[in-house]
């Protein structure tokens, strides 16, 4: 599974960064390289059966338990 | 330079809110905290979701021509602005992953159960970021036909269902505690209504600004109308069950039959799920990536499409632990963790920015 995450995630890095380096759009090579970072690094945590915590559950629960519904 | 070539007409931009207030409607059916009476509760909703169009059709008619985030930038100043901007890309982002992962669940539950939640995700995020990386312009021809063939299915299941309707199913009328008929209106009015916001990021690429109130209330109200409709026939066929089931519309067109031959139609509610659904992702999905790339000033917002899509299929994965988790959270969460996005962040920007008498002609308007 981690495996194949890290095709996908190469696929995609070849489809842009090259591009970006030939145009010399530094600013939109790093963003993408960060944001790109961030889903490498979630994905493979989700492949490895590393449990991400359910931000929605948590938004849920802070408000209804503030508020009391 | 604008990151956004594309103009698209007042009657699309009508048209693509129609599709996008469908959208996870088709699954999550408004109202039906109500019950029997969740038409009422829609129509309550349907007011206040006019209210929120009203709040945010004005500070897109002060600023024509731009985004929140552009707006947010000579309201507050580039620093606090930008951090605004980037609370409201976040709720774009969230509201996409939302309506991803009931798509997903939806999927799951009635359709496909032995595939992979993440194939499907991943799929229609692919459509959704071609749709994207072709802009607002693409978008908003798609809806010209998939939201007219919805609306055609939708009448379609109706007549077929006509047999099975029992009108007393609506009776006694105004049944439930008016403080729960209000808070349902209420989270009615925030979802799928107020959602609506989040075209202050496609507002700015009508071709005539001053028609773009107009446009946004036509959407809004046909929508509404529709989706009064589609309570009206799911009560007056699955009675009191309406409150139970959870997915209504789709039950409700399980219950078509004609002469042993038409059978197996909620199929077509599944296709009006995928179809409506691809167009609010696509539209949160195109704001939260238009808003990235202006809050970082790049050339194109282009580069950034598919890693955004990539976090919002995580996000979609790992936003709620169950549907039921999910469904409460559309109730009870939902209804307040978006009032800051839907009704304070464009109605303080508004008020601040009469306050300090923006945009100034020649000035720092731009």
């Amino acid at each position: 599974m981690s495996a194949l995450v890290l095709i996908g995630f190469g696929i995609v890095a070849l489809m842009q960064i090259p591009g970006l380096v030939q145009k010399q759009w530094w600013r939109e090579l790093i963003c993408f390289v960060l944001l790109w970072s961030m889903g490498l690094v979630f994905s493979l945590m989700v492949s490895m059966g590393i449990t991400l915590p359910p931000l929605t559950t948590i938004i849920n629960e802070t408000i209804t338990g503030m508020l009391g519904i | 330079m604008s990151l956004e070539n594309g103009k698209i007409s007042s009657f699309q931009l009508s048209v693509l809110i129609i599709g996008f207030i469908f959208g996870a409607s088709v699954i999550i059916a408004p109202g039906q905290g109500a019950g029997h009476d969740a038409w009422m509760a829609i129509a309550l909703g349907l007011t206040e979701g006019l209210l929120i169009a009203w709040i945010f059709t004005a500070l897109a008619r002060h600023f024509k021509g731009k985004t929140l985030v552009e707006i947010n930038s000579l309201v507050y100043g580039k620093i606090l602005g930008n951090f605004i901007s980037v609370l409201f890309i976040w709720y774009l982002f969230h509201l996409g992953a939302l309506v991803l992962n009931n798509y997903s669940r939806f999927l799951e539950l009635e359709l496909y159960p032995a595939t992979p939640k993440t194939l499907t995700l991943i799929l229609i995020m692919l459509v959704c970021a071609s749709s994207v990386r072709r802009g607002i312009e693409v978008l908003a021809r798609c809806s010209l036909i998939l939201v007219t063939l919805t609306i055609l299915m939708a009448i379609f299941d109706t007549l077929l269902v006509v047999p099975h309707m029992d009108l007393h199913n609506l009776l006694p009328i105004l049944d439930i505690p008016i403080g729960k008929l209000l808070w349902t209106s209420h989270a009615t009015a925030i979802f799928p209504f107020g959602d609506a916001v989040a075209f202050l990021m496609v507002l700015a690429f009508v071709n005539k600004p001053e028609k773009g109130r107009s446009a946004v209330f036509k959407g809004v109200l046909i929508a509404g109308l529709v989706l009064i409709g589609v309570a009206v026939r799911n009560a007056a066929v699955l009675g009191q069950m309406n409150a139970i089931y959870t997915y209504p519309t789709y039950i409700t067109a399980q219950v078509i039959d004609v002469g042993d031959v038409l059978t197996r139609v909620e199929v077509l509610v599944a296709i009006n799920l995928i179809t409506m659904g691809f167009f609010k992702i696509s539209v949160a999905y195109y704001g939260a990536v238009l808003g990235l790339a202006q809050v970082f000033n790049l050339r194109s917002y282009r580069p950034i499409i598919l890693p955004i899509g990539i976090l919002m299929v995580i996000l979609a994965l790992t936003n709620v632990s169950n549907t039921a988790e999910m469904f409460d959270f559309a109730n009870n969460g939902y209804p307040i963790y978006t009032i800051p996005f839907q009704i304070a962040i464009p109605l303080i920007t508004l008020l601040v920015a009469k306050l300090r008498k923006l945009p100034q002609i020649g000035g720092d308007q731009a």
